[in-house]
């Protein structure tokens, strides 16, 4: 199996209760984005949904696999669930890396305002193809999604530049506690505490995210 | 303001002319109370007709305009779509 963190023993369980709540936040955005684009066909808001759904998705994957790798250390195993393990596994870290990228993507492509499928998807072909053929996709993985963040990270500052709205700064922030996330994550591959402080660096940002969805609904 | 905020204003207004006028409306009195340029208008109309927003109905009395569900939908809804794509940063 591919190792993509150091996860601390003591930190086990904990990470798979916060993925779960990033698929659930990531999810309610999602949805509530798509039915602002049933109601107003509004393009923006089709692809910020797809993109949110991409990324929950790619949650639950992380946290089912975090799971089942979790169960088979504990119940000890022979070969073959070894072997299955460790296909299921790889299965899952390649799902969890393509949907997520692809979400990244989504949202870095929305933010350019163009509408051209070709070039939405040459752009994720670009970047899957580097991560596919990468000798070390899970570092990769980390340093494009960063890399994507800062992109989108900038749009959100232009942005709250433009407006000076409160939700539109809580969106900026939200979006750069991901990327420092994301920055923790590089550095999980060697060290377990930091893939303890990307976990948490994220919660601070779906909880901002959370905040600013609520904040609109309520608003209703 | 915001580019996109205006345009999805526009929508606001045309949509709101058309049901203030009971569902039926001519295009020339859109076009007078929705404030917009011959091409803007034909660009917002045959968008809003293509997405379902709007109905076309043709007589011998000439075109009028007349609100579909979603039409009216948008309209009830209008505060809620401008406060998401505001909130996301989600303007065209």
């Amino acid at each position: 199996m591919i190792e993509y963190a150091i996860v601390p023993h003591w930190f086990m369980g904990y990470n798979i209760i916060l993925e779960l709540i990033f698929f659930v936040i990531t999810l309610l955005v999602g949805t509530y984005a798509l039915k602002i684009y049933q109601l107003s066909t509004q393009r923006q808001s089709k692809l910020f949904g797809i993109s949110f759904l991409m990324i929950a998705l790619a949650y639950l994957i992380q946290s089912v696999l975090n799971f089942a790798a979790g169960q088979s250390m504990a119940q000890g195993c022979n070969m073959q669930s070894m072997s299955l393990v460790h296909y299921l596994g790889n299965a899952g870290i390649y799902a969890h890396i393509i949907l997520f990228t692809s979400g990244l993507v989504t949202i870095a492509y929305m933010t350019l305002k163009i509408k051209d499928a070709k070039a939405y998807l040459l752009f994720l072909a670009a970047i899957l193809g580097v991560l596919a053929f990468g000798s070390n996709p899970i570092y990769l993985y980390y340093v494009i999604s960063s890399m994507l963040l800062v992109y989108i990270s900038f749009y959100y500052l232009r942005n709250y530049l433009q407006s000076k709205k409160t939700n539109a700064l809580i969106i900026l922030i939200a979006f750069l506690f991901l990327l420092f996330g994301k920055i923790h994550f590089i550095f999980s591959i060697n060290h377990g505490s930091f893939y303890v402080a990307g976990h948490f660096l994220e919660l601070v940002a779906y909880s901002l995210i959370l905040i600013n969805l609520l904040t609109v609904i309520r608003r209703k | 303001m915001s580019k996109k905020r205006a345009r999805l204003q526009i929508i606001y207004d045309i949509l709101n002319v058309i049901k203030e006028k009971d569902g039926r409306i001519k295009p020339t009195n859109v076009l007078y109370k929705s404030n917009l340029s011959n091409q803007m208008f034909d660009e917002y109309m045959g968008d809003l007709i293509a997405k379902g927003f709007v109905i076309e109905n043709r007589s011998k009395s000439g075109r009028t305009y007349s609100l579909t569900q979603k039409g009216f939908d948008y309209l009830s809804k209008y505060q809620m779509i401008v406060d998401f794509t505001n909130s996301f940063g989600l303007s065209e």
